[in-house]
């Protein structure tokens, strides 16, 4: 008897935990969803709205570079931030992350922030991370390009948004083409004919200008540190002239690290000779100028905006897109520093010797006429000018390059 | 004795409705039971990221049929967290009819696949009492308008990754056909930046000539291409070589490109201004012969 009434008060106090256990969990999810959930979500949602309509505008800004009115407005503290004091082609600054930067320091009416990838305190710190296909485990990038995440300053919410840095690119149209210069005079039985090609199969494009030292800095700072080893950045001041320091070498791998190549020889030469009927995709000779502004082979022209040559440095400093496009829009094609190329036709004429070591009546200033480079350093004796020596000759000679891909 | 085997069974009884009630606690909330903003929250969360969108036929029309019956929608193939790896979203709906409840189904899927006609595993999203489905694409915008509970309801999923192609055009850069054109959405977190996890094809010394080098699409004689377009999973870029002089090109490799160079493939010339015998640019001390997968190599 005492045993069953122990039981049942077992069983009832049982039976109470059970239905009290039920209640407490029904209620306590009715009263979960129903009141605190909906407002968080309603707000997750604005928060997702507001971070969207803020990226049509961040790549707004990243397209039009200098002619956004943000650049308009920071223009005079951002360069004097960054301590650049020289003026520089401004197209530059599209699809460049510096109008961000300045942004993010100096606007602070902004909705949203830059959040920096690392959370130190250091303030030079950079406000996104350079990522290709070599350095991220992301899958599906297109291209390389730029990290930023931003957050909504009212929830906090985050958002990483890549931006491709693919804008200082141009297309090669689908055409014929001729490697190097126009053959005249019949020499030998092998070169009475121009050495002829085509790209219809292909997409190609090809950097409009020659790499530029900040675009080094990325790799150095988000590259394998084995293929940079040695590699020292550039000052700030200088973020907008060419780079002119890396081997052949070097530069193959630096191109490689954004998915390209090292421009090639023929590709330049097509980017570069004008052609002479621009509607005959498929003429039957690729007769061409000397000279990428005219299709007159006896136009030449003393020029600095044209070719810049040695005599354009008395009267200014050499930048980037210093002269005028050629027909495919490529900078600086004619002057400037040297530029190397990967020549799978004559691997020893490697090297565009139109430059400023020369004067305007060098012969070197003409399209297809290349010097040659080992690639190893950047004294004399790496170079061979066929005998037509610059009359200064630099304790280095300053070397550029350009990339190159294909796409499907 | 009777009367205390079944005392101990009533108290076995009752302790298994206490362990019942315990595990359901810890049961995931069914969808159907929460409101709709989690709900809506729960899709915009992950498809935000979607990069395809495949088997999508829809315009706007009512789906009525077939009543009862669960059919697939389409699917969405999507970054998992960190975006070390894709995975597919299929989308089903059962059409209500009498007593049969209206329902959208998610089911996951851990990598990029098809998906079944029927919904087969346990949905990771699952939302009931839908009627007057509808469905459409409009300017990157998933749009499904519904009733549910006999309300109207219009949900709006943004799609900035969708990417409906290229434009090549000279004397441009690429233009790419998405929402905001220049720009990706990431699914980033510490696992983004692991290398281990990095499954782009390639290393940087890879070589034709050693035979290092990934063939990352192959034409063949009669141009078609066999297996998967796998350039665009290219580490370091890629090259083309000449094989069988085919409207799309050649084969393509992964890595950096020596083409030209001794036992490299010879560079594309193509075909509108030589003979067969020149299709290929090799340095001028070498020549073009084809090796036994009929690409052509400088020797």
């Amino acid at each position: 008897m005492k045993d069953f009434k122990r039981s049942k008060a077992i069983l009832i106090t049982l039976f109470i935990c059970a239905v009290l256990m039920c209640a407490g969990w029904i209620i306590a999810q009715k009263w979960s969803i129903s009141t605190l959930k909906p407002d968080q979500f309603v707000q997750d949602k604005e928060a997702l709205s507001r971070l969207l309509e803020n990226s049509s505008e961040i790549q707004r800004i990243w397209s039009e570079g200098e002619d956004s009115r943000e650049w308009i407005s920071l223009k005079k503290e951002c360069l004097s931030y960054y301590q650049i004091t020289e003026t520089f082609d401004e197209s530059l600054l599209r699809c460049n992350p510096m109008i961000f930067e300045c942004l993010n320091r100096f606007n602070q009416k902004l909705n949203f922030r830059f959040v920096k990838p690392d959370l130190s305190d250091d303030q030079n710190q950079k406000i996104y991370r350079y990522l290709t296909k070599s350095n991220t485990s992301h899958i599906g990038l297109e291209h390389s390009g730029y990290l930023f995440t931003i957050e909504d300053k009212k929830n906090r919410k985050h958002l990483n948004l890549f931006l491709a840095d693919q804008c200082h690119e141009v297309f090669l149209q689908n055409r014929t083409y001729a490697y190097g210069e126009e053959i005249l005079e019949k020499k030998s039985s092998e070169e009475t004919e121009d050495y002829r090609f085509d790209n219809f199969n292909q997409n190609i494009y090809i950097d409009q200008h020659l790499v530029m030292n900040s675009e080094l800095n990325e790799w150095i700072d988000f590259g394998n540190p084995n293929f940079t080893e040695g590699l020292k950045k550039s000052d700030n001041k200088d973020y907008f002239l060419p780079a002119t320091s890396l081997t052949y070498s070097q530069m193959e791998n630096y191109c490689s690290f954004k998915g390209k190549q090292l421009m090639q020889a023929h590709i330049f030469d097509a980017a570069t000779f004008l052609p002479m009927d621009l509607n005959d995709i498929n003429p039957k000779n690729n007769n061409r100028s000397p000279y990428y502004w005219t299709k007159k082979k006896s136009e030449f022209k003393s020029d600095c905006s044209l070719i810049f040559a040695k005599e354009c440095l008395q009267k200014k400093n050499f930048k980037i897109n210093s002269t005028s496009p050629t027909w495919a829009g490529l900078t600086d094609s004619m002057g400037g520093p040297f530029e190397v190329f990967r020549n799978p036709i004559d691997p020893e004429s490697n090297l565009k010797a139109a430059s400023y070591y020369f004067n305007f009546k060098s012969p070197w200033h003409k399209l297809g006429f290349r010097a040659s480079w080992d690639g190893e350093d950047f004294d004399l004796r790496h170079f061979d000018f066929k005998g037509i020596n610059p009359e200064i000759i630099p304790q280095k000679f300053q070397v550029g390059f350009r990339c190159m891909r294909e796409e499907k | 004795m009777k009367k205390r085997n079944g005392f101990q069974l009533f108290v076995l009884w009752m302790i298994g409705i206490c362990i019942a009630a315990c595990l359901s606690a810890c049961l995931p909330i069914k969808i159907s039971d929460v409101n709709l903003a989690e709900a809506e929250m729960k899709l915009y969360n992950e498809w935000l990221y979607t990069f395809k969108l495949k088997h999508f036929n829809f315009n706007n029309e009512l789906i009525t049929r077939p009543p009862g019956v669960e059919q697939y929608l389409f699917n969405l193939v999507l970054p998992s967290e960190g975006g070390i790896n894709l995975k597919t979203h299929c989308v089903y709906y059962q059409v209500p009819y009498k007593n049969l409840s209206g329902i959208i189904k998610v089911i996951e899927q851990k990598n990029e696949s098809e998906c079944p006609e029927v919904s087969s595993l346990i949905p990771w999203f699952e939302l009931k009492e839908i009627s007057e489905l509808q469905v459409k694409l409009e300017n990157f915008k998933l749009i499904l308008n519904f009733k549910y509970k006999n309300k109207k309801t219009n949900w709006s999923f943004v799609l900035p990754n969708i990417n409906n192609g290229f434009v090549h055009q000279k004397y441009q850069s690429i233009k790419v056909k998405k929402l905001f054109p220049e720009l990706t959405i990431l699914r980033i977190n510490e696992d983004s930046f692991d290398i281990n996890f990095n499954k782009y094809l390639g290393k940087l010394s890879d070589r034709f000539s050693r035979g290092s080098s990934i063939r990352c699409q192959q034409v063949n004689k009669d141009c078609k291409t066999i297996g998967e377009y796998r350039c665009d999973s290219c580490a370091y870029g890629w090259y083309e070589v000449v094989d069988f002089s085919c409207p799309q090109g050649g084969s393509k490799f992964c890595g950096q490109n020596h083409c030209g160079e001794k036992n490299e493939p010879a560079c594309p010339r193509g075909s509108k201004v030589v003979s067969s015998e020149e299709l290929g640019i090799c340095q001028s001390d070498l020549t073009s012969v084809y090796n036994s997968d009929h690409t052509l190599v400088c020797q």
